[in-house]
């Protein structure tokens, strides 16, 4: 700090010999103004101004905010849906999404929700599946045979290598691990949430099932309290995207319900948002408050 | 503020989140936490300006946003509250029977008058599509902007039963989804839109469609006034904030810029 006020000194002095320097106007500010950094006369007493003031501590919580939600007002889903697709007139409706978020009451450290599910009417329709499993094995002709875009074992991984990934999910058979592990992917396939992993269910000695589990499956997690996932597109029927948001919520409740005894969750609000829309606190209802809307009215072309 | 607009925050600054202050403290009274205390100034507690059919804080789809804490509650409810913005207005009114669909054709971008019937699908047809949420609305917009701006209106003729299932394609960005062809027992009324305001065009398609405005109750009036109420604070707090920012960034500047001195100084010694 004294070498910065030298330097500041010896500066001042520059400013002084060289004119085409900024000249210091009345409006410096504070932290430029010697005596505002260190105070330049020190009295010896000491117990004037250097006084220490306690440092508040941040009150810190264990578990994520959740708020009363009795002045929140609550929509029942066609009464969103309305809003929404008013919202979103005359946008594609094949790109905009309809997206649930689901807050949860819930600790901030802890095991965190996290599973697939397959919705009864898919949001997303391009899976791309690659496949490890060992070269020229009777694996490779049964991945190739359930529609898998790339299959092999060091040939793959020479491809990924090289940037090319032509498939959205991988998943690794059990006799691949060791070479998967060997490969050193992590870092290209981590970032990008491919990296197999027995978590996510992508490490598999049954390739048949997994690879139709992941066809038209989905994923979600939990991240910061907050559970979302996409649960329908613009053109779906209130009902569709009634039947996607049960399917979700039931089986969240059961991801809820499993998780253990020293990390409690619960389910705090369901909020419905769209691609452009504000989003809609649910309250599990489905028919519209308004007597002269019908819930067919809300399937026109949009 | 013309009577077009939706706000008087409507501006280029299309994604910024606008700052909105409570107008009323005792809505967060019962909220668990006590957001009023802890939020240090109400910036804190911001939303943007009700814009329909513009991004929202929301809308990043949810396989792209990554640990981004749920939207508070607070700023929610103030946007919940500016959903009067789309119950009234220019475009609030409800249609006649006869009218079977609407469609729109213009182009992505201003440039030869396709300004106005941007700003029309903007603001007036949010509000349309919220009275007549059964009508289908396409909006089919180009790239060619000396192509046409044309707003066409379907009505069904005196008498005439259609089809449930008539031929509409969806709305499209690439210019897909061209004007049907009028079914049978359909007559089509069209509206030049090109080189025309969107006050204007809202007037014609008024006249030729026989739409109904609708009359804001005293509770929408209410919470107009609340909202506008909220965004003037709001516009206050922007400034204010904005003022700071800037300080902040000359202080920083300042500091830097001394500092690169002093070293070079120091090495020359």
């Amino acid at each position: 700090m004294a070498s910065l006020n030298q330097c500041l000194a010896s500066l001042a002095r520059l400013s002084l010999s060289t004119p085409a320097r900024p000249i210091l106007t009345p409006t410096i500010p504070k932290f430029l103004i010697p005596s505002a950094t260190a105070p330049l006369v020190r009295h010896a007493s000491g117990g004037g101004g250097m006084r220490k003031r306690p440092v508040k501590k941040k009150k810190t919580y264990k578990t994520y905010k959740t708020w009363d939600l009795s002045e929140i007002e609550q929509f029942s889903l066609c009464d969103a849906l309305r809003y929404l697709r008013a919202f979103e007139v005359g946008r594609p409706p094949a790109v905009v999404k309809y997206e649930l978020a689901v807050k949860l009451r819930t600790q901030k450290g802890g095991p965190v929700i996290r599973n697939r599910i397959r919705l009864p009417f898919p949001v997303k329709t391009d899976t791309r599946i690659g496949v490890i499993c060992p070269e020229d094995s009777p694996l490779m002709i049964e991945a190739q045979q359930l529609g898998a875009v790339a299959v092999g074992q060091e040939s793959l991984f020479e491809s990924i290598r090289a940037g090319q990934l032509p498939f959205n999910k991988l998943i690794c058979h059990v006799d691949s691990v060791e070479a998967l592990r060997k490969a050193n992917l992590g870092k290209i396939l981590g970032p990008k949430g491919l990296m197999p992993s027995p978590k996510t269910k992508t490490i598999t000695s049954d390739l048949k099932a997994t690879v139709q589990e992941l066809i038209g499956a989905d994923e979600y997690r939990e991240r910061d309290g907050v559970v979302r996932m996409a649960v329908g597109q613009l053109g779906f029927t209130p009902q569709m995207l009634s039947d996607n948001i049960k399917s979700f919520m039931n089986l969240l409740k059961q991801d809820i319900s499993n998780s253990d005894d020293n990390h409690p969750k619960a389910l705090d609000e369901v909020v419905l948002s769209s691609t452009n829309g504000p989003g809609f606190s649910l309250n599990g209802s489905f028919h519209p408050t308004d007597p002269k809307l019908k819930p067919e009215d809300l399937q026109s072309v949009m | 503020m013309r009577p077009g607009d939706l706000g008087p925050a409507r501006s280029r600054q299309a994604k910024v989140v606008g700052p909105l202050v409570l107008a009323r403290p005792r809505q967060a009274k019962n909220f668990r936490g006590s957001i009023t205390e802890s939020e240090p100034c109400s910036h804190h507690v911001a939303v943007r300006s009700q814009r329909p059919a513009l991004p929202t804080v929301c809308s990043l789809s949810a396989s792209v946003r990554k640990n981004i804490k749920m939207v508070g509650v607070l700023r929610r409810f103030n946007q919940l509250k500016a959903l009067v913005r789309i119950r009234t207005g220019p475009g609030a009114a409800v249609l006649p029977q006869d009218v079977t669909r609407i469609h729109m054709e213009f182009a992505h971008k201003l440039n030869d008058g396709h300004m106005g019937p941007r700003k029309f699908w903007r603001e007036a047809l949010p509000r349309l599509k919220y009275w007549n949420p059964a009508v289908p609305m396409v909006v089919n917009r180009t790239t060619d902007n000396s192509g046409p701006a044309t707003l066409t209106l379907y009505f069904r003729e005196p008498g005439a039963t259609l089809a449930s299932d008539m031929p509409m394609p969806s709305s499209s960005n690439e210019g897909f989804a061209k004007a049907p062809a009028p079914a049978e027992g359909e007559r089509v009324v069209t509206i030049d839109m090109k080189h025309r305001r969107s006050e204007a065009i809202l007037k014609e398609f008024m006249d030729k469609s026989g739409a109904v405005a609708v009359t804001p109750t005293p509770q929408d009036e209410v919470e107009l006034r609340e909202a506008e109420e909220r965004e003037a604070k709001g516009a206050v707090d922007r400034e204010r904030i904005r003022r700071m920012n800037e300080e902040a960034k000359r202080e920083k500047a300042m500091i830097a810029q001394a500092q690169s001195e002093a070293a070079a100084i120091r090495s020359s010694l």
